[in-house]
């Protein structure tokens, strides 16, 4: 063990001191990021076509695995509260169990994983390209604002996807699980229902997901931005930047759901 | 034979130049029924190219000579650099399901008794494989992706061709065999993670024993059998489809970046399926 630092420290102290270093560098460059697509978005100074084209290919195109996600959720749920409501003989409380797990937690979370594959990866790839191939320099040269023009529509393009897309889902997800309880269990779809608006659920619930969504929302935006704008090193470097990204939007997921259930459980 | 499954991993690229708006434009021009039909096939082209792939892989890990040195270098950049990343998210999931549960549980029983061994049961059988599946199939993924990805469009996988080495059984074997070691394990150890954290929070916001939390009666050989299931198929499915993204790989850097992003939600699609379908056989054949 060498005493003074080398350019490859391999002790301890030095190797948790730059992963600090690092998580710093990476939460500051994203929170800077924020702040400018924020004052852009809040002063209505940003690409409307260019927004309308990001909506389209963010919130349009990730219908079908929307769709797909959001089916297979609701059936998962039944499948899991089933041998629960089978040792309880509790039929009624199924619609509640999936309803509360699905609103609240599971299909704001697994929305949020699934656009982040989608949509924030394809916006890293994206944005990463621009830089490698000197795109972003060249919007400078014309004096176009790049904050305006690329970060800031998809900024709220992301977001508003996320939202939209988080209410469609939880609606099909449990429309799925109306359907496969009453394939697996035999309770019928009204009885689920019932359980869903029996007075355990309120409108709370469903708001408390949307809130996530939101957050989660500005969680990818930022990740996905920044580490598609610090892109270096060619088509690697693309392919590693996409990387971070769907790590750093997972554990930024995860951290805030925390967040946001613990405050305002 | 061989060389016309090589040539089919390789789609032509586009006839006019490589784009997110020419595509984007293509697609508009199809309409209706013709959309649909298109998209339809295009879903069935990629499954069967991914089971090739998948078929390769297990004719040369049963018949080729697996690579111990290759296997060992990505059983480390797969399991041991995922560690951190899977225990901090793994800890999460521990603590909001467990906040959540008691917080709704006492809306109707205010007894939180059971509370331990119905997680433990739902993290055995489900959220331990799954979550951490879910986590592998985005880092994991992306990674191989990116990896093979940037062979591909900088003519490496080419050269290794020429070199008479098949890029399934070079590439796609030995990250195969790391993945679906380090995932088995991988998944126990954030299962134990989440439990541990849970205990934690079930401690300080609902004062449950940690001795009436750890509560195993309710885990039996079917949730156990059912979890390892799950973990050997998610552990199999993660590096076959990011590594059949990653060889059809064409266009440069951009090309690099669509790869890794296909990887990434096919693999997420292919776990929460799975999921779906092994849970469905696990409840016919073990019961509820």
């Amino acid at each position: 063990m060498g005493s003074s630092l080398t350019p490859h420290a391999t002790n301890a102290v030095a190797s948790v001191g730059s992963g600090f270093l690092e998580v710093a560098r990476v939460v500051g460059g994203m929170a800077v990021l924020a702040f400018g697509a924020g004052t852009r978005v809040v002063r209505l100074r940003l690409d409307w076509p260019e927004l309308v084209r990001n909506m389209h290919k963010m919130g349009v195109k990730s219908l079908p695995i929307v769709i797909v996600t959001a089916v297979f959720t609701g059936g998962i749920m039944v499948i899991q509260a089933a041998p629960i409501v089978e040792r309880y003989q509790a039929h009624g409380l199924l619609g509640w169990g999936a309803g509360f797990g699905t609103l609240r937690e599971l299909g704001p979370l697994l929305v949020a994983l699934m656009i982040s594959g989608r949509v924030g990866a394809n916006n890293t790839a994206e944005l990463g390209t621009m830089v490698v191939t000197e795109q972003i320099d060249a919007l400078r040269a014309l004096a176009i604002d790049p904050m305006s023009y690329l970060v800031a529509p998809r900024f709220v393009g992301i977001v508003v996807t996320l939202f939209l897309s988080n209410v469609f889902a939880v609606l099909l997800a449990l429309l799925g699980a109306a359907y496969s309880g009453y394939a697996l269990l035999g309770v019928a779809p009204m009885v689920f229902y019932q359980g869903l608006t029996g007075g355990l659920l309120g409108v709370g619930d469903f708001f408390h997901g949307v809130l996530k969504s939101v957050v989660f929302g500005v969680v990818i935006a930022m990740s996905s931005c920044h580490f598609g704008l610090s892109t270096s090193g060619g088509a690697p470097g693309v392919g590693r930047s996409v990387n971070s990204t769907v790590v750093v939007s997972a554990v930024g997921i995860f951290v805030l759901d925390y967040l946001v259930s613990f405050l305002f459980g | 034979m061989k060389g016309e499954t090589v040539k089919s991993l390789h789609p032509p690229p586009p006839s006019s130049a490589v784009g997110f708006i020419d595509e984007e434009r293509l697609r508009r021009q199809r309409r209706g029924l013709a959309a649909l039909g298109h998209s339809a096939i295009e879903v069935v082209d990629e499954i069967r190219a991914m089971y090739r792939v998948l078929e390769q892989t297990l004719y040369f890990t049963v018949r080729g000579e697996v690579r111990w040195g290759a296997v060992a270098q990505n059983m480390y950049d797969i399991g041991n650099r995922s560690l951190v990343f899977v225990c901090v998210v793994m800890g999460f999931i521990g603590m909001i399901l467990v906040y959540q549960a008691g917080l709704q549980t006492m809306r109707v029983v205010p007894d939180l008794s059971n509370l331990g061994a119905t997680y433990l049961e739902l993290l055995v059988g489900e959220l331990g494989p799954t979550i951490c599946g879910l986590m592998l199939a985005t880092r994991v993924g992306a990674g191989i992706a990116a990896e093979i990805g940037s062979m591909t469009v900088t003519e490496q996988v080419d050269a290794l061709r020429m070199c008479a080495a098949d890029p399934v059984d070079y590439l796609v074997k030995p990250r195969f065999v790391a993945s679906v070691i380090m995932t088995l394990f991988l998944a126990v150890l954030a299962s134990a993670v989440a439990f541990a954290s849970g205990m934690l929070t079930g401690n300080v916001f609902f004062d449950i024993n940690p001795r009436t939390f750890a509560n195993l009666s309710v885990v039996d050989g079917g949730d156990l059998t059912v979890g390892m299931v799950k973990c050997i198929a998610y552990g199999a499915a993660i590096p076959v489809v990011s590594g059949h993204c990653g060889l059809s790989t064409y266009g440069g850097s951009e090309g690099v970046g669509q790869a890794t992003t296909r990887a990434v939600v096919n693999s997420s699609l292919t776990v929460i399926i799975l999921d779906f379908l092994i849970s469905v056989a696990g409840y016919v054949v073990f019961g509820p």
